[in-house]
């Protein structure tokens, strides 16, 4: 894979590292002891998430009522923390699928965790719509299995059964793709592992993998077709998640912009969640060679161009509920910007619009203080855009007699809180326990993109070699050695010397 | 096929076969059958023969410990019960009764404030459900306290037993005891009681006070109808109340007198919405002078805010301008106006006008009299008046008088509660203490009950014998439909038992019925449930010389604010606190539940720094005030802002704030009847903030329409009877290949339409000419259908569960029309950003309210049916839209998909849950259940199912006796309740219907029609009466 690259692009591995530095510094997180740091996330973490488990409890138990509900506002933060998920999710099947087959190299340092990243976003986006249900234990009763209820069916004009598909679709993809590319590392692992429970651990999770060519060839092979499997999935996902309020006849639901105006909105804050991660994990970890600021900045193009056509969307939704002429959807509009809910409307427009924005400035994007804050803020921002389109359009729609407002209760909090607690959970037990980098696939850049050589190739020129022969050690002279056999006991260490 | 040919080819015989082989004849088949189980032998003497197979084959430990392990896990999980429900079969069931069909009895209610004929439905023997006696002659009972009365039937909170001391007695006891004291008591003996209108306990008591010496008989009504009775008798000489009928109506004036509310009684709301349906272009024309938002002034054309001190002069000005000057009034400019407006009004209308006044002041009563006697109205109906308040509040204070100066020997009270109802209910309960002997007959342990030594527990109504006589000419029967739960006795039976009366009350009623009204037969009238008269009041020596004195009525000067008590349709006088079905009914004005509050006018409330917020979750916060009249003070009595309050006025409802024998949740609101002073219902009072914020348990949040037209169309007569339908009821347009198109047009549908040609296909008109917003659709809907009542906390946080609701709303700018301009002038974005922000505030003072019912509309192209994973919700081939209980899994995307938010959710399991411990929660309350009706589960979605239930009973019932369905026949419990006319339900296939025409007259429009879901619930146009007299 040593393909020729301009030495105007800066390179994605710096640092003098061997072949062999990459496995040990890829390595060491899982083979090493966990430190204070990850122990404290850990444990936050977890109680987070055993509060959210906790109200997920009461919540089945009790009902719905338990949450901040009512006649009028049918879903809230329930919904709105599934699209949030499921678009947080969407970076990591774009990295690792569509980068791929744009055969973009910088994606390797991070489509690992972008992946994990992923699926555990997509876990955390799944319990909503099972616990969101009045009757959970009845959640089979979406799936179009055979019943003893007669001809009962489910209903295919229901765009949330299409959501049922495409969730449980994107799930069952990205999970494969992920576990594909992890073979040679777990290989990786199994081969250093020196405990033998670690080493018959990886060695399940490897499946046997002997970095024959025959095995490496397949994998590029498998690679390449769930590639190409999980790149539609990448805009089919979001844009049924989005036929849930396109399809139906609430004004500022309602609106055929939706399905490229959440795929983009998906992918920004996919992304910014990604830099959130990382920028973190490089520094935990160490590993700011892998994932350089060359990888932060592009990233950071990417959000804001998505930011932008997220934005140039929202826009374009007040223009035609202008345009339209359409009493209801003129005031829905005019209510998001400036009624009750204009705080949230106004929040998501500073955090989606105006914050990525900065990214124009090179100096910004390439300062990995910045990035970090706002990749904050765009989530923030990703959130309410979902709560303003979710709550706003319903608490005032069609009769005025029904108009409400919506608070959340402690359990709605609870819940959200409980899901970023689960997230987190799974990805620090990954961060330990998971080769965090596809180092097999860093490897094979590292002649092409590697600082080492293309400062090699700078100096020497395109055609310069990138690997030393081995330095042939000179023969030693029989003859002397004989010689000094025979004569007296203390001559040993000279011997060395001359080695 | 005609139906007497397929009659007689089901009834001949018919034989039934097993298999094709019988058809053949002399089968071996069958005739082995016969013999046999199986047709070939099974050879079971070929194992069980074997004996060495047997002996040689082996059970190892293996196979014995799996035996063993199988069938202790088998008689385990057999062992295992499931929840067990006792339920008692009829061991010797009673003949007539069909367990599954319903029984209807014609009774009567008369508990002193609520009078009127109705039908009671029963099942296996239990009353569950109220509806109003259509063929009644007057007074059909059609309010939302009656209808929700049958629930407090089932009241766990009601007395069981007769007590003496405080203690649990027999009744033998308690007669025995009681009828010992009452002859030794050489004091005054006094009844006081409600008002029974009953011929039989008149005769009765006049009996008793024959037994008993020196008996007084002081009738109280906890709302006092006082100066109305006072001056009709002076003038008419006899103690009733004027009857109206406002059916022919063309002028009515009403000066601060609710009368479709519960003004002398209520139940004029029939008859006047019958004048306001436009008929060959000619509708009554309502004027309302008032200062409280009553249902009266909200219905009117024309409402005038008006203080109490105000609605004086007013009065006396149409006096002056109709019958002759009188006395010289101080009016403002503005209702002078209005005034002139109201006289040429009723001069034009001549006998078919009438002033209608609620002015607590014999005065004033008089003078109304004489007006509509001089305009020759026909609507007073003299012949026949209303004989259901007989109260005296003189007597009443006179009494309390002697009971606190030791004269009262033996106080025997029933049915009514003064230690609450009294305004000096402290002078009563010292007076109480010097009584000799005191008995009670009450329903609950109540305030006056828990001061009583001897309490005697009443049957509910629907437990009783009775009879009534509501006016002069109508009887009414009282009977019961079930045998009494409780060990409880009538008063009347006790009043038998103490005159040494051996008679059943049964028996009594019926011999003095035959003795009064000969040739009727009693088994009629007991059937019909009423009976009238032919004996008609005579008016021909009217009292003529009554001086009317205009200057004592105008003498009075109001200083500071005036308050107005009133009573709520939901809870009246207070007798039905504990009943969850009518806390929970939103008042049809302010739309709370759970509350009483002083209303008070925008302005007043900035003045005195009173405040109304929504919090985050849009929920109502009120401060609370000190109101005081005199020297008695309400401590922290929430206010409310009402629209349409008069300036200077504010108003209190009474009924709220008992506390005795009240479930917790249903102690809530404060008690007015304190202020309640000298039983006149206007008072002079001092405000001052009190610290506090009150929750407010709204069931509608946001009070204004914000012009939209597609929501409730309205116009006035003049354009409706001038210009064409597309004028003023438009079908909405929408651009179809970029032509405006009727949204009706097929080519606009996405869909393919249902084939509605066979069968039935229903529909639902609405009449917003017809529909006063009484709410008594609201209560039969909540009885027919099981719908659960939430508390309070939930209708907070807009969590009702209200099938059906009756959306009010006030107009922005002075009328609604003004509302629609204003929304239509919208230019740029600065005038869209200020304009809403305006149409959002309801108008002050002046202010056209509208009421519009709203159930499932039962879209043929339902955007809930597309939208749900399940298929739960799916549609009907009637029309309706059904909603799959068992099928729910409770994603609510239905209802957020629902343009008309008719979709209710059980956040909760709301049966069977200390957390909701209403009548859901107790075996008795239970009892009102619909067994017809499932009681939802937790977790799923419900919605008005178009009574289902009802429409399919009538196709069965029709079906076995072999008929067509007739017109009519087809009801649902809210077009039943509905003595307005305002709803009619029926089938459209039938061309014949009265559905049918309404379908197609120039006013119906369809809620939100442009969205193209094609309702089977149409509504018709609200016209406006804006003529000029």
């Amino acid at each position: 894979m040593s393909h020729y690259e301009a030495p105007i692009r800066k390179p994605l591995v710096t640092g003098e590292k061997s072949y062999h530095d990459i496995s040990v510094e890829i390595a060491r997180p899982v083979e090493g002891k966990a430190n204070k740091s990850w122990w404290i996330v850990f444990s936050i973490s977890l109680i987070a998430f055993l509060w959210g488990l906790g109200c997920i409890v009461y919540t089945v138990s009790t009902g719905i009522g338990t949450w901040g509900l009512n006649k009028t506002i049918g879903w809230a933060w329930d919904i709105t923390n599934f699209v949030w998920w499921v678009g947080i999710g969407h970076a990591g099947t774009l990295i690792s699928a569509v980068l791929l087959l744009f055969r973009q190299k910088w994606r390797m340092a991070i489509n690992r965790s972008a992946e994990a990243m992923t699926i555990f976003s997509v876990v955390q986006a799944g319990l909503f719509p099972i616990i969101h249900m009045g009757r959970p234990w009845l959640a089979y009763w979406v799936l179009p299995i055979p019943n003893p209820y007669g001809s009962l069916w489910v209903n295919f004009n229901s765009p949330l059964l299409w959501d049922v598909f495409a969730i449980s679709t994107y799930l069952s993809v990205s999970l494969v793709f992920w576990r594909t590319g992890l073979l040679p590392d777990f290989a990786m692992l199994r081969d250093r592992a020196v405990k033998p429970f670690q080493k018959h651990i990886y060695g399940i999770l490897s499946f046997g993998w002997s970095g024959r060519v025959k095995d490496w060839q397949r994998f590029e092979e498998v690679s390449l077709v769930l590639a190409g499997l999980a790149t539609p999935l990448v805009l089919s996902v979001h844009t049924i998640v989005s036929f849930d309020f396109a399809t139906s006849v609430i004004p500022g639901w309602h609106t055929t912009i939706f399905p490229p105006y959440f795929v983009a909105g998906a992918i920004f804050s996919g992304f910014a969640m990604v830099n959130t991660l990382l920028i973190i994990m490089r520094k935990v970890v160490s590993l700011e060679d892998y994932i350089t600021v060359q990888h932060i900045e592009l990233m950071n193009i990417v959000i804001m161009i998505t930011g932008s056509i997220v934005g140039v969307a929202y826009i374009t939704e007040l223009f035609m509920a202008w345009y339209s002429g359409v009493e209801y959807e003129q005031y829905a509009f005019l209510n998001r910007a400036t009624g009750p809910y204009a705080w949230a409307y106004w929040a998501m427009m500073t955090c989606n619009v105006f914050s990525p924005q900065f990214m124009w400035f090179p100096k910004l994007r390439r300062s990995i203080m910045f990035s970090f804050i706002i990749s904050i803020v765009v989530n923030i921002g990703m959130w309410f855009e979902r709560f303003v389109i979710i709550v706003t359009s319903l608490h005032r729609d069609f009769m005025p007699s029904a108009w409400t407002m919506f608070s959340p209760t402690f359990v709605d909090i609870g819940i959200y809180i409980g899901t970023i607690g689960f997230f987190f959970v799974l990805f620090l037990l990954y961060a330990r326990t998971f080769p965090v980098i596809a180092q097999a696939e860093v490897k094979s850049i590292m002649k092409s993109s590697g600082e080492q050589y293309k400062k090699i190739r700078e100096e020497q020129g395109d055609d310069a070699k990138l690997y030393k022969m081995p330095e042939q050690k000179p023969l030693p002279d029989f003859n002397k050695l004989i010689a000094e056999a025979n004569s007296t006991d203390d001559t040993s260490d000279k011997n060395t010397k001359t080695d | 096929m005609n139906e007497e040919n397929l009659n007689q080819d089901m009834s001949s015989e018919k034989k039934y076969w097993k298999s094709a082989e019988q058809l053949k004849e002399n089968s071996p088949i069958v005739d082995a059958l016969e013999q046999n189980e199986f047709v070939e032998h099974i050879p079971t003497d070929e194992f069980l023969g074997d004996k060495e197979n047997l002996e040689s084959s082996k059970t190892s430990r293996r196979d014995f410990l799996k035996y063993v392990g199988f069938s202790t896990a088998a008689a385990s999980l057999a062992a295992c019960e499931g929840p067990v429900i006792k339920s008692i079969p009829y061991v010797v069931q009673p003949e007539r009764l069909v367990p599954g069909v319903s029984d209807y009895y014609a009774t009567t209610i008369a508990d002193g404030f609520d009078f009127g004929s109705l039908l009671v439905k029963t099942r296996e023997g239990r009353p569950i459900k109220i509806e109003s006696n259509k063929e009644a002659t007057s007074m059909t009972a059609g309010k939302p306290r009656v209808h929700a009365s049958v629930l407090s039937l089932y009241d766990i909170n009601r007395l069981q037993n007769p007590m003496i001391d405080g203690k649990q007695s027999t009744w033998s006891a308690f007669n025995k005891e009681v009828k010992e004291k009452l002859d030794k008591t050489d004091k005054k003996i006094v009844l006081l009681t409600q008002t029974f209108a009953s011929p039989s306990t008149d005769r009765l008591i006049q009996e008793f006070s024959e037994k008993f010496e020196n008996v007084e008989h002081v009738v109280y009504d906890s709302v006092s109808e006082t100066a109305v009775l006072d001056a009709f008798e002076q003038k008419y000489g006899i103690r009733a109340l004027p009857n109206y009928d406002l059916s022919n109506a063309e002028s009515i004036v009403g000066i601060g007198a609710d009368f479709l509310g519960d003004w002398l009684g209520g139940g004029f709301d029939g008859a006047y919405s019958k004048s306001r349906v436009p008929q060959d272009g000619k509708m009554s024309k309502h004027f309302q002078f008032e200062a409280n938002m009553t249902l009266s002034g909200a219905n009117s054309d024309e409402r005038f805010a008006t203080k109490p001190s105000e609605q004086k002069h007013v009065l006396v000005e149409i006096y002056n301008q109709i019958v002759g000057r009188a006395a010289s009034t101080n009016l403002s400019e503005k209702h002078q106006a209005a005034v002139k407006k109201a006289v040429k009004s009723l001069k034009k209308g001549g006998k078919n006008a009438v002033v209608l006044c609620g002015i607590d002041d014999v005065n004033a009563q008089l003078m109304a009299l004489a007006i509509n006697e001089a305009l020759g109205s026909e609507l007073t109906n003299l012949s026949n008046p209303r004989m259901i308040r007989q109260g005296d509040a003189n007597k009443v204070s006179s009494l309390i008088k002697d009971m606190n100066s030791g004269h009262v020997g033996a106080l025997l009270m029933c049915g009514v509660n003064p230690a609450y109802t009294l305004p000096n209910s402290d002078d009563f309960t010292t007076g109480l203490e010097k009584v000799n002997t005191v008995v009670d007959f009450a329903l609950t342990m109540d305030e006056t009950a828990k001061l009583s030594t001897y309490v005697g527990a009443l049957p509910h109504y629907l437990e009783s014998w009775g009879d009534v006589r509501l006016t002069y000419q109508d009887y009414s029967l009282v009977q019961p439909t079930i045998k009494p739960i409780f060990n409880t006795r009538n008063f009347q039976e006790c009043l038998l038992d103490w005159t040494g009366n051996s008679k059943s009350y049964y028996d009594y009623i019926k011999s003095n019925f035959v003795e009064s009204n000969e040739g009727v037969s009693w088994n009629a009238t007991l059937h019909d449930g009423f009976y009238q008269s032919s004996d008609k009041f005579d008016t021909s020596d009217i009292d003529t010389s009554v001086a009317v004195s205009a200057s004592k009525l105008l003498q009075s000067k109001a200083e500071g604010l005036e308050l107005t008590l009133y009573t709520k349709s939901g809870l009246g006088d207070g007798q039905q606190a504990n009943n969850p079905w009518l806390q929970e009914f939103p008042d049809p004005i302010t739309r709370t539940s759970w509350d009483n509050y002083l209303t008070v006018s925008r302005s007043d409330a900035d003045e005195l720094g009173l405040t109304n917020d929504n919090v985050a979750n849009g929920a109502l916060n009120g401060s609370y005030a000190n109101v005081t009249v005199g020297k008695t003070t309400l401590q922290n009595v929430p206010v409310y802002i009402q629209p349409g309050q008069a300036k200077g006025s504010v108003g209190l409802a009474l009924g709220y704030g008992k506390k005795e024998s009240i479930q917790e949740e249903m102690q809530v609101g404060v008690n007015a009847y304190p202020l309640y002073n000298n039983f006149n219902k206007v008072q002079e009072v001092k405000i001052e903030k009190a610290s506090g914020t009150h929750e407010f348990a709204c069931i509608q949040l946001h009070n204004t329409m914000m012009g939209r037209k597609d929501i409730i169309k309205e116009t006035t007569l003049e354009i409706f009877n001038t210009k064409d339908k597309d004028y003023w009821n438009q079908t909405p347009q929408v651009s179809l290949d970029h032509q405006e198109t009727p949204v009706d047009t097929p080519e606009v549908d996405l869909w393919n339409e249902f084939d509605r040609s066979i069968g039935h296909h229903f529909n639902l008109s609405i009449d917003l000419n017809a529909c006063t917003g009484c709410g008594a659709c609201v209560i039969a809907c909540h009885s027919e259908n099981n719908v659960p009542v939430v508390g309070k906390s939930e209708i907070r946080k807009s969590r009702d569960m209200h099938w059906l609701r009756i959306d009010r709303y006030y107009s922005s700018n002075e009328t609604l029309a003004g509302d629609y301009d204003k929304k239509d002038n919208i230019k740029g974005l600065s005038s869209a950003l200020s304009e809403f922000g305006e149409l959002e505030k309801p108008s002050e003072e002046n202010v056209e309210v509208v009421f519009q019912p709203v159930m499932c509309q039962h879209c043929n192209h339902a955007p809930c049916e597309t939208v749900c994973p399940v298929a739960a919700s799916a549609h009907g081939r009637q029309g309706q839209n059904h909603m799959t209980y068992n099928r729910c899994v409770g994603t609510r995307y239905c209802a957020n998909n629902c343009p008309y938010k008719v979709r209710r959710f059980n956040w909760f399991r709301y049966n069977q849950n200390d957390e909701f411990d209403y009548h859901m929660n107790n075996d008795l309350g239970r009892m009102v259940l619909n067994p017809d009706v499932t009681v939802r589960a937790r977790g799923v979605m419900e919605k008005c199912s178009m009574c289902i239930q009802m429409t399919q009973l009538t196709i069965l019932e029709a079906k076995r006796e072999g008929r067509p369905i007739k017109d009519g026949e087809f009801q649902t419990a809210c077009s039943n309740a509905c003595d307005n006319g305002a709803m009619v339900f029926g089938d459209i296939n039938d061309k014949e219907s009265v559905i049918a025409e309404k379908k197609e007259d120039d006013r119906t429009y369809y809620l939100l029609e442009y969205l193209g879901v094609k309702p089977n619930v149409f509504y018709h146009t609200k016209i406006r009466n804006t003529n000029e007299a």
